[in-house]
C-alpha cells in the first residue's frame, strides 16, 4: 500500500467532500439560478453577523429612547430624546462639573486627552521602531516578533502584568528603591496614572502598527534611496522628502485605526487603574457606558445606550474616513 | 574632468568574488559601454563607480581625485537607473530639482538648468506631471534629465533601455548618442545588448565572470577579438568555429587543415604557432562565400529577413551547427549540399587550450615596424 503525503490527503478529502455536495449544490443552482447562488453562500455568515452585530445595534438604538431600570423592552417606558438631553445638557462643556451628566463629560475629556497622547505616542514609537527594523540590523525577525508579541495578549492580562509592575509594592518601586529613589504610588497619583495608561497602551498596540508601517517601508523601492544618495540628499532630507511622503498612505491608515481603537479604550485601563481611578482620572467613555448599564446596580440601560449611540456615530465617521482612504490607496 | 581610472578593483560579496582585479582607464568625454552576459559583474562595476557599492580592494580615481572614500554625491557622477527610480510623489520639475536643492543651488539657477534640460530632452510639456502620468519613454527622458541638470563629470547608465519596447529602444539609443555628442561628457553605459554596445560606444569593455576580456573600439573588437569569448559574444549570429590543425607554415600565413581536402589560409603570425597544433578557425556567418568547391555544407533550414538570409546547417558528417549569411533572397532546400569557403583575410584562429586568438601577421608586422 502506498503512503499518502499530507497535501494528497487534503486533496482526497476535498474530492470526497466535493463528491458529496456536488449533486445537492447543482440541484440548488437549478432551483435558484446561477446569479443568486453567491448570496446563498454568504447567508450563514450574514445571519451570524446579523444576530450578534446588527441586531444588538438596533436594540441599543431602541433602548436609547426608553427609560427606567427594567431589562425587557416591553417593560420600559418610551422617553423620546430624554436620555440624549440628559447627556448633552451642559452650561459649559469645558467644565464637566457644570453638566447634568458630569461623569459623562469627565469621561469624554479624559478620552479626548487619552486619544491625543496615545495616538501621538503610539504613532511616533511605531514609526521609529519600523524605521529601525527596516534597516538591515541583526536579528531583525526576532525583534519584529518581540514587538508584536504583546498584541497577542489579552487586555486583562496586560492590565494585570503592568499592575504588578506599578503597584505600591511592585517591581518598579523595588527597582527605584535599589537605586535609592524614593518610591512613588504611581497608580494612585493622577499624573502618573494617566501617564502609565498611555505607556501601557503604547506597549500593548505598537507592534501591530509597527507591522503596518514596516510593510509600507519595505514597499519603497531601494533604488529610490540610491537615487537620493546620488542626488546628495542628507539622511534627514531623505526621511522627510522620500520616506515619509511615500509612507503617507500607511501613516493615514495607522492614524485612523489608532484613533478608533483609542476612543474604545477600556479593559486594560479598567484593570490597571482599578476602575478608572484615582477618582475619575482614568474614567473613559466605554467605562462610563459599562458602569451606567451594569455597574453597582444602576441599571440605567437607556442612558448607557444613548451614550453608545453617540460614540458609535463618532466611530462611524472615523471608519468612513478610513474606508475612503483605503479605497484611495487601492486606486 | 570626466576621466576615470580603476586600479586592481576587486569586489566580493562574502565568499563570492564578483570582480577580479579590474584595471581600466577611461578618457574624458568618451562613450564607454560595459557589455557582457548576465552576472558578469558589469552592473556591480557601474555601482562601484557610482559609490553605491564599496570595493573590497583597489583604487578608483575620477578626474584625478581618489574617490574611494567619497559618497555618491561627492563623486560628481549622475546615474540613470534601469527602473528610472523617479520619485513617484514628486512632479517632473521637482524630480529634476531635488538634487540641486540638496546642493543648495540658487532658485534661479535651478530653474535655468531645468529649462535647459527640458528643452534638450523635449519634456517641457510634462514638467508639472507626476511620473505615473508619463509613458515609459517619457519617464526615461526625465531620468536622463535628472542626470543632466546635475552637470556631472560622468554619466552612468544602468541598462536604461531594457524597459522600453523595440521601436522606442532604437529611437532612444540614437537620442542618447546625440546627447553625448551635444554635451561631450564622459558616459558609461551598461548593457547586455551587443547591438547597443556596437552602435553607441567609442569604447567597449567586454566583461565575463568578473574579469575584463577585452577593451577597444567596436570595430577593433569585432575584427580582432582577443579570445573565444569576445569572438562569440560580439556579432549576431555568433561566429562559427571549425576544428582544424596547422598543416603548413609559410611566409605570409598559415595553412589550416579542417578536413574535406580543402585547406584554409589564415593570415596569422607564423611564429605564433607550430606544425600540427590543434586550432579553432573562427569565421563569421557573413564571411563565408559560396564556391564551386570548398567545405561541404549541408543546409537544414533558413531564416529570411527580406534583405538577408541566414542558413543553418552543419559541415558534412559533423554535428556542430554552422550558420552562413547571404544577402537578399536565398532558399536552399533541406539537406541541400553547398560548398562554402571563408573570405580571404577574414578568418580568426584561436588556440582551443588557452582560448586566445593567435596574432595576425599584419598586426605583428606593424608592431615590429614601430619597434624598429
Amino acid at each position: 500500500m502506498s503512503t499518502l503525503r499530507l497535501p494528497q490527503i487534503g486533496e482526497r478529502a476535498l474530492d470526497l467532500v466535493m463528491g458529496i455536495v456536488e449533486a445537492p449544490i447543482n440541484g440548488l443552482e437549478r432551483l435558484m439560478g446561477r446569479k443568486r447562488m453567491p448570496y446563498l453562500f454568504l447567508a450563514p455568515n450574514l445571519v451570524l453577523f446579523g444576530i450578534f452585530t446588527f441586531l444588538p445595534i438596533a436594540i441599543a438604538v431602541g433602548y436609547a429612547f426608553t427609560g427606567g431600570t427594567e431589562l425587557f423592552v416591553s417593560d420600559r417606558p418610551f422617553v423620546g430624546f430624554d436620555n440624549f438631553r440628559q447627556l448633552l445638557e451642559c452650561e459649559d462643556y469645558l467644565r464637566p462639573g457644570s453638566c447634568r451628566e458630569s461623569l459623562f463629560w469627565t469621561a469624554i475629556w479624559n478620552t479626548l486627552w487619552f486619544v491625543a497622547f496615545n495616538v501621538t505616542a503610539t504613532l511616533l514609537v511605531a514609526l521609529v521602531t519600523a524605521l529601525i527594523l527596516n534597516r538591515a540590523i541583526a536579528a531583525r525577525g526576532f525583534f519584529r516578533a518581540i514587538f508584536f508579541y504583546p498584541v497577542l495578549l489579552s487586555p486583562v492580562v496586560i492590565g494585570l502584568i503592568w499592575k504588578w509592575f506599578l503597584d505600591r509594592n511592585g517591581l518598579l518601586n523595588a527597582l527605584l528603591q535599589m537605586l535609592g529613589v524614593p518610591p512613588e504610588i504611581f497608580l494612585l497619583e493622577v499624573g502618573w496614572s494617566r501617564f502609565f495608561v498611555v505607556v501601557v497602551s503604547v506597549w500593548f498596540h505598537m507592534g501591530f502598527y509597527t507591522l503596518i508601517l514596516l510593510a509600507g517601508l519595505q514597499a519603497i523601492p531601494r533604488d529610490l534611496y540610491e537615487a537620493a544618495a546620488i542626488d546628495a540628499a542628507s539622511p534627514r532630507r531623505t526621511l522627510l522628502r522620500i520616506t515619509l511622503p511615500l509612507l503617507g498612505p500607511n501613516l493615514m491608515v495607522v492614524l485612523i485605526l489608532l484613533m478608533i481603537r483609542s476612543v474604545q479604550i477600556f479593559d486594560e485601563a479598567w484593570v490597571l487603574t482599578n476602575g478608572g481611578g484615582p477618582g475619575t482620572a482614568n474614567s473613559f467613555i466605554v467605562q462610563y457606558i459599562y458602569q451606567m448599564a451594569f455597574g453597582s446596580d444602576l441599571r440605567l440601560f437607556g442612558l448607557a445606550s444613548a451614550a453608545s449611540v453617540l460614540m458609535g456615530l463618532v466611530l462611524l465617521a472615523l471608519t468612513l474616513v478610513q474606508l475612503r482612504l483605503g479605497r484611495k490607496m487601492e486606486s | 574632468m570626466g576621466n576615470l581610472k580603476l586600479e586592481n578593483v576587486s569586489k566580493a560579496f562574502g565568499a563570492l568574488t564578483v570582480l577580479h582585479d579590474i584595471n581600466l582607464a577611461i578618457e574624458d568625454g568618451k562613450f564607454v559601454v560595459f557589455v557582457g552576459p548576465s552576472g558578469c559583474g558589469k552592473s556591480t562595476l557601474l555601482r562601484i563607480i557610482a559609490g553605491l557599492e564599496d570595493i573590497s580592494a583597489g583604487g578608483i580615481e575620477i578626474g584625478g581625485r581618489d574617490v574611494v572614500q567619497l559618497s555618491p554625491a561627492e563623486r560628481k557622477i549622475a546615474m540613470v537607473f534601469q527602473s528610472y527610480a523617479l520619485y513617484p510623489h514628486m512632479s517632473v520639475r521637482k524630480n529634476l530639482a531635488f538634487g540641486l536643492e540638496n546642493l543648495r543651488f540658487k532658485r534661479s539657477e535651478i530653474d535655468a538648468r531645468i529649462m535647459e534640460a527640458a528643452r534638450m530632452l523635449a519634456i517641457e510639456p510634462y514638467l508639472d506631471r507626476k511620473p505615473r502620468q508619463l509613458s515609459g519613454g517619457q519617464r526615461q527622458r526625465v531620468a536622463i534629465g535628472r542626470a543632466i541638470v546635475r552637470n556631472p563629470d560622468i554619466f552612468l547608465f544602468d541598462e536604461p533601455l531594457s524597459n522600453l519596447d523595440a521601436a522606442l529602444r532604437v529611437q532612444t539609443r540614437a537620442e542618447i548618442t546625440r546627447l553625448h555628442r551635444e554635451i561631450k561628457t564622459t558616459m558609461i553605459y551598461v548593457t547586455h545588448d551587443q547591438v547597443e554596445a556596437m552602435t553607441m560606444a567609442d569604447q567597449i569593455v567586454v566583461l565575463n565572470g568578473g574579469r575584463i576580456e577585452q577593451v577597444g573600439s567596436p570595430l577593433e573588437l569585432f575584427d580582432n577579438p582577443r579570445n573565444l569569448f569576445v569572438a562569440g559574444f560580439l556579432g549576431s549570429p555568433r561566429m562559427n568555429m571549425l576544428k582544424g590543425k596547422v598543416a603548413a607554415i609559410g611566409e605570409a600565413g598559415v595553412t589550416i587543415d579542417a578536413g574535406f581536402g580543402s585547406p584554409l589560409t589564415a593570415e596569422i603570425d607564423p611564429a605564433s604557432t607550430k606544425m600540427g597544433q590543434a586550432v579553432l578557425a573562427g569565421v563569421r556567418p557573413a564571411h563565408f562565400t559560396l564556391a564551386d568547391k570548398g567545405l561541404p555544407f549541408i543546409a537544414q533550414y533558413y531564416e529570411s529577413l527580406g534583405t538577408e538570409t541566414y542558413v543553418y546547417g552543419t559541415l558534412e558528417g559533423q554535428t556542430e551547427q554552422i550558420i552562413i549569411h547571404r544577402t537578399g533572397h536565398f532558399a536552399p532546400g533541406t539537406g541541400e549540399r553547398l560548398f562554402i569557403t571563408p573570405a580571404a583575410g577574414r578568418m580568426h584562429v584561436f588556440d582551443p587550450e588557452t582560448g586566445l586568438a593567435l596574432p595576425r601577421a599584419v598586426e605583428q608586422r606593424s608592431v615590429a615596424h614601430e619597434h624598429a
